[in-house]
């Protein structure tokens, strides 16, 4: 076409420029052409079975997107038996799944200073005034001898700061030395791909036991004892990204941490460690310090919902205005 | 059975303990016998081991490490020559300018590439601490030879033909930061840079025979 207005115009294409002219390459595409069809299809069936017919396997596919189902289908097609189900499984509780009758510190705990009287009435809380934590104590004193609340404070202070470096130098394997299985998914949980730089400072105040229980689990003999520890530390936390940047945290800054840890151990068993099986979290605590990273905030579908149930509900509209009075 | 001293025989024994019984011995590195008795059909995996490496943390007065994440898509249903093409597309683009090209190119492996693009784009907001998700460009873009299926095909005077079904891998790293301003070497110089290099040239002449 291109080729014909340039006979057509001819000599006037020397004159004038020739960017008038050009022919623009942009609609191209809305004139395309087939090569994938022969001109005679008479010889379609032949041509047809020129080529051998090849099955090619569908790479991307995942084992776990394919249904019961389809595999089944495709292990009919090879031939092969489905592999047999063996739901024997041996499996062993080295610990139990949470913590029982949970600790309730007190509101105010470590902000309070021990001079005044409410800080006084706290010190003054001893250990023998509860009777249920005592009598669980005598019972793991009955398969511990030597069990003795000073020198389990101290142990418990080791294990502590043992499972936090093992988490910063992510060492998987010891860690189930100094960590209850149960709290093993929570510890290990997002430290890959960073440097943790972890360090107790120091105890601002001596770690104290306020808590323990003991519970037994299928059997009566196969007791387990739970016993809550008091930290109230000076920690230094800094976390670094892959590449060496600071994520969270500062190398320099120290940061008062009040915790409530609970160590767990199996009596019945002769080989049984006290290990870290959890944490109480109360809600008074001020929240965790964000990160210096922005990010998306993930989108909440939930509230929408709700917002929308609220307005069309009468009882919650007449509630509303009686709000703004008080 | 003869009597003999066994005091020395222990010593030796507890010296020279067989490799197989120390704790070490479970860390054995198995992987190349294992690799022995499998087919040869599992994914390329060397690619994906810079995403491994884990960096030392940085001094305060150091210029920030950009961060990367390397991605691939294995056994792709397309020749890997025509997949050239396509990498070398995207090649120094910043991400949003790769993915909405690859929208608007014309071949079977754009569409592959571009999802490519996309997971990197994710995980690396995911995993690898990127804070923008715009923020990033192709540092890497390149292809490699898949499997390989093979069949046959008549021709005529029952002459036959190979014929072959190729997959490709493709790979990608994006680095965080903004794209250089150009991605090879050899690229036109700017002017005042051109100047300079002739005047440089000028300068290293040498008159023979001069003192």
């Amino acid at each position: 076409m291109a080729l014909r207005i340039a006979n057509l115009l001819g000599p006037r294409l020397l004159n004038e420029p020739l960017v008038a002219l050009t022919v623009s390459r942009s609609h191209d595409q809305f004139v395309r052409h087939r090569h994938t069809k022969h001109w005679n299809p008479k010889w379609k069936t032949l041509r047809r079975q020129k080529v051998m017919r090849v099955k090619l396997p569908n790479f991307q596919e995942k084992p776990e997107d394919l249904s019961e189902e389809e595999i089944r289908s495709r292990l009919k097609e090879q031939g092969i038996l489905p592999p047999r189900p063996w739901n024997e499984k041996p499996f062993f509780l080295s610990c139990t799944g949470g913590i029982f009758e949970a600790y309730v510190p007190p509101e105010g705990d470590g902000k309070i200073s021990p001079i005044q009287v409410q800080g006084a009435k706290q010190k003054l809380q001893y250990l023998e005034k509860k009777s249920r934590t005592m009598m669980a104590i005598r019972k793991i004193k009955s398969f511990e001898e030597e069990f003795d609340t000073a020198t389990f404070c101290k142990e418990a202070e080791d294990i502590y700061v043992k499972m936090h470096d093992l988490m910063a130098k992510r060492d998987l394997e010891n860690m189930t030395d100094y960590v209850t299985e149960r709290a093993y998914p929570e510890v290990i949980h997002n430290i890959e791909n960073k440097t943790i730089h972890w360090k107790l400072i120091k105890n601002i105040e001596l770690p104290r036991v306020v808590h323990a229980r003991c519970t037994d689990v299928i059997t009566k003999e196969n007791i387990f004892g739970q016993t809550t520890v008091r930290f109230h530390t000076q920690q230094m936390l800094a976390v670094y990204d892959r590449f060496g940047r600071l994520m969270h945290g500062s190398e320099i800054i120290a940061k008062d941490v009040l915790e409530y840890v609970v160590f767990e151990k199996h009596l019945a068993n002769l080989y049984g460690k006290w290990r870290v099986h959890g944490k109480i979290i109360p809600d008074w605590l001020p929240p965790k310090e964000p990160s210096l990273i922005t990010y998306l905030k993930p989108t909440e579908e939930t509230s929408t919902t709700e917002t929308a149930v609220t307005k069309t509900s009468p009882d919650t509209e007449q509630e509303i205005p009686k709000e703004s009075n008080t | 059975m003869t009597l003999f001293r066994s005091r020395p025989l222990l010593k030796l024994v507890l010296q020279y303990q067989p490799a197989a019984l120390l704790p070490a011995a479970t860390k054995i590195h198995t992987s190349a016998l294992l690799q022995a008795w499998k087919p040869e059909d599992h994914e390329p995996q060397k690619f994906l081991e810079y995403n491994k490496k884990i960096y030392p943390p940085q001094s305060p007065d150091e210029a920030p490490r950009p961060a990367f994440v390397c991605h691939q898509r294995s056994n792709i249903k397309y020749s890997p020559w025509k997949m050239w093409y396509i990498a070398c597309l995207v090649r120094g683009m910043t991400v949003d300018e790769a993915i909405k090209q690859l929208k608007f190119v014309l071949m079977k492996g754009a569409k592959d590439v571009r999802e490519t693009i996309e997971e990197a784009r994710d995980l690396a907001v995911k995993e690898h601490n990127v804070e923008f998700a715009s923020n990033l460009w192709v540092a890497e873009s390149f292809v490699g030879k898949g499997h390989v299926v093979k069949g046959i095909r008549r021709h005529g005077r029952a002459r036959f033909g190979r014929v072959e079904y190729f997959h490709c891998h493709y790979f990608v790293r994006l680095e965080e930061g903004k794209p250089p301003k150009h991605y090879y070497q050899h690229h036109p110089k700017e002017p005042h840079q051109q100047l300079e290099d002739w005047l440089q040239q000028m300068r290293k002449r040498k008159i023979t025979n001069s003192i």
